[in-house]
């Protein structure tokens, strides 16, 4: 048996002209949890439903172990899907719901018990076995909607946005719980979410998607410490990344200074391998966390609003050039609001984007 | 303004509202219904007052074979009508739900056509169609029996064929209102349900029957009210013939009325029928929500 738990290879799919998917490849292995990502409208659920065998495939081809099943009806491709809405059968009990699927298998009633109670005690459902789904809280119905999947015992578990229609403290709640659930079964799991949290904690290898492709695939530190373009710069770590236009101005073995449009009395030495002729045009990317308060030279950033979360602050301003800057300071009531303050990257923390968004390294 | 000074006002304006209905209500409504109640105790004509004879009129009912003629044949068409309409609304809906977009209008529409022409000339539509020397449907009875049928003179014939006409008639709104209930069924169940392994039988038992009960089951109650209801398509077509094979309970009630000028006996028959609806469809309702519960 080989550890490949999903693989796509150039999968496209298109809804009459328009194409959603263009061409993705991936391999997820057995027992990790996979995580897409990426912005409203990419296709994650479309791609999320292709592999459930709900759309489609317009090109390519998916398989689930290693049979290919793009061609294979749902019910026979052992994947397992929770749904946003949760899709339980309001008609149905919280124990008919999770045996829905042994029943039509025709499994012996003793089966069919003894999975769902077994299942039921994972989540903490036992209690709520005789309710009717519109008897219990938004928490219970998700974990009914994963009991659901689990009595199945699926090779793949698929999930699309599961915890996005619970309350802030629930969510954190279910993601541990899903973590755990995840440990415990072993099983592939991939799963769709908007939320950086989300991704960030419960991944083993995160998918960015945008504009029909996989933008990057990885493991999340490597998304955030090692982006392979603007895009996923952007979209990995929250608040997102500061971008500064600069001009390359001059080159040294294995550096280069970069200067400010901005802002052009200031400019920074990066290391780099790529040698960038004087008076290219760049993008320079810097994080929130990175940037620090200095006392003298720095960029001089009018401070307009101040996010205070306690712990730390985000300071949101522009530069003298009207380029919008957030920079993150730890503790509270820093008192910035108005005033202009100077801040200096940590130079081995900025990134190098040409214009058109690839990375430059 | 104080708490009683502003409660005053907003009764005055309550009943102000309500006013002009409760009005209507009790001239048009309430107080017909007490004339046909206080009737039925009359040997009154249609016109003028009459003596109070008490329990007369429902003691003579009850020896009139006329009156249990025309009750067989309601329930007869209730049989024939309410559930058969209930089962081809329901077919035809799901076929409708599969269509997309305008060809679904265009169907719909198609469908709901019939409902919308005045009961005179669904009657007289159907009257050429099944004319006995001339109708078009003719062929196709002879195709089957043998020889041609006329089937508005015909015992046998009679009621099937009027309960044939209802249904194409009033057919279109059930459907609306199955269409309406198949989509309040999300999308997604069925999605859950094909993952869970289900076949299309499946999916349509164990999701689409059950989720949909509410709905068949008022379509059943409304039918059934409807049908026991019946008199136009039987006075237009048959006029309750052939030898009273298709007399009902409301011809009955026009004739003793407008025919035989007898207002007291008329009265009595409709309270009956009154009864009679009422009884049904509370019992009917009662079983079909306990038929509901246990799914
Ligand atoms: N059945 C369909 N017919 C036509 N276009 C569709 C259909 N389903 C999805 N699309 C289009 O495909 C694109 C991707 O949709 P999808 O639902 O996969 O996005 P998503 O990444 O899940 O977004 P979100 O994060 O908002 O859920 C969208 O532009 C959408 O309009
Ligand atoms: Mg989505």
């Amino acid at each position: 048996m080989s550890d490949t738990g999903v693989q796509l290879k150039d999968v496209k799919k298109s809804f009459s002209v328009v194409d959603v998917i263009r061409g993705v490849d991936m391999e997820i292995k057995r027992g990790q949890f996979a995580v897409f990502v990426g912005p409203s409208g990419c296709g994650k659920s479309t791609l999320l439903r292709m592999i459930a065998g709900l759309e489609d495939t317009s090109a390519g081809k998916i398989l689930i172990g290693d049979r290919d099943v793009t061609d294979v009806d749902p019910a026979d491709r052992g994947v397992a899907m929770v749904f946003q809405s949760y899709a339980l059968y309001p008609h149905l009990s919280v124990f008919e719901n999770m045996a829905f699927s042994l029943r039509l298998a025709k499994r012996p009633k003793a089966e069919v018990k003894e999975k769902v109670h077994e299942a039921a005690q994972v989540l903490q459902l036992t209690e709520q076995l005789d309710k009717k789904p519109a008897q219990l809280s938004g928490g219970q119905r998700q974990r009914v909607a994963i009991g659901r999947a689990i009595v199945r015992a699926p090779e793949v578990f698929l999930f699309d946005e599961p915890l996005s229609n619970l309350d802030a403290e629930l969510r954190v709640q279910m993601r541990l719980e899903l973590a755990r659930l995840h440990l415990k079964l072993g099983a592939t799991m991939i799963y769709v979410t908007h939320d950086q949290v989300e991704a960030m904690t419960l991944a083993d290898v995160i998918f960015v998607l945008q504009g029909g492709y996989v933008q990057q695939s990885g493991a999340p530190l490597d998304l955030y410490e090692d982006p392979s373009n603007r895009f996923v710069a952007g979209f990995i770590g929250s608040p997102s990344m500061n971008f500064f236009n600069a001009t390359v101005v001059a080159r040294a073995d294995g550096r280069l200074t970069a200067r400010l449009d901005g802002q052009p009395d200031q400019s920074f030495d990066i290391a780099m391998t790529t040698a960038l002729e004087p008076g290219t045009p760049v993008t320079l990317g810097i994080r929130p966390e990175h940037l620090v308060v200095s006392e003298g030279e720095g960029m001089r950033v009018t401070v307009d609003v101040a996010e205070e979360l306690g712990g730390v602050s985000y300071q949101h301003g522009t530069l003298e050039g009207g380029e919008a800057v957030i920079f993150q300071q730890i503790g509270a009531r820093h008192g910035m609001h108005g005033t202009v303050q100077t801040i200096l990257p940590q130079t081995d923390r900025i990134f190098v984007f040409s214009r058109e968004g690839d990375r430059i390294r | 303004m104080s708490t009683a000074k502003r409660r005053r006002r907003e009764l005055r304006n309550a009943a102000l509202m309500v006013g002009p209905f409760v009005l209507i209500l009790l001239i048009f409504f309430l107080y017909p219904t007490y004339k046909v109640i206080a009737l039925s105790f009359t040997d009154a004509p249609l016109i003028g007052e009459g003596e109070w004879i008490g329990l007369a009129n429902y003691a003579k009912l009850l020896n009139d074979k006329l009156f249990y003629t025309s009750i067989w044949n309601n329930f007869y068409f209730v049989l024939l009508t309410v559930i058969p309409t209930t089962v081809i609304a329901l077919l035809i809906a799901l076929a409708v739900s599969k269509l997309k977009g305008r060809m679904q209008a265009l169907i719909l529409t198609l469908f709901f056509l019939p409902y919308v022409l005045p009961v005179s000339v669904v009657t007289l539509i159907w009257a050429w169609m099944l004319d006995f020397q001339f109708g078009i449907l003719q062929p196709l009875i002879e195709a089957v029996t043998g020889k041609s049928v006329p089937v508005f003179k015909n015992p046998h014939w009679v009621m099937p064929m009027i309960a044939v006409v209802t249904i194409w008639w009033t057919n279109g709104f059930n459907v609306l209102l199955m269409i309406a209930g198949l989509r309040n069924i999300p999308t997604d169940l069925y999605e859950a349900a094909a993952l869970d392994g289900a076949t299309a039988w499946q999916r349509f038992w164990r999701v689409t029957w059950p989720l949909l009960w509410p709905v068949t089951a008022l379509v059943l109650t409304l039918q059934l009210i409807l049908q026991l209801k019946l008199f136009d398509q039987v006075y237009l077509l048959s006029k309750g013939g052939p030898f009273n094979s298709s007399y009902v309970v409301l011809m009955q009630m026009y004739r003793e009325a407008f025919q035989l000028n007898n207002g007291g006996y008329a009265s009595a028959i409709a309270m009956v029928l009154f009864l009679i609806i009422v009884i049904v469809s509370v019992l009917q309702f009662q079983l079909l929500r306990i038929g509901g519960r246990r799914k």
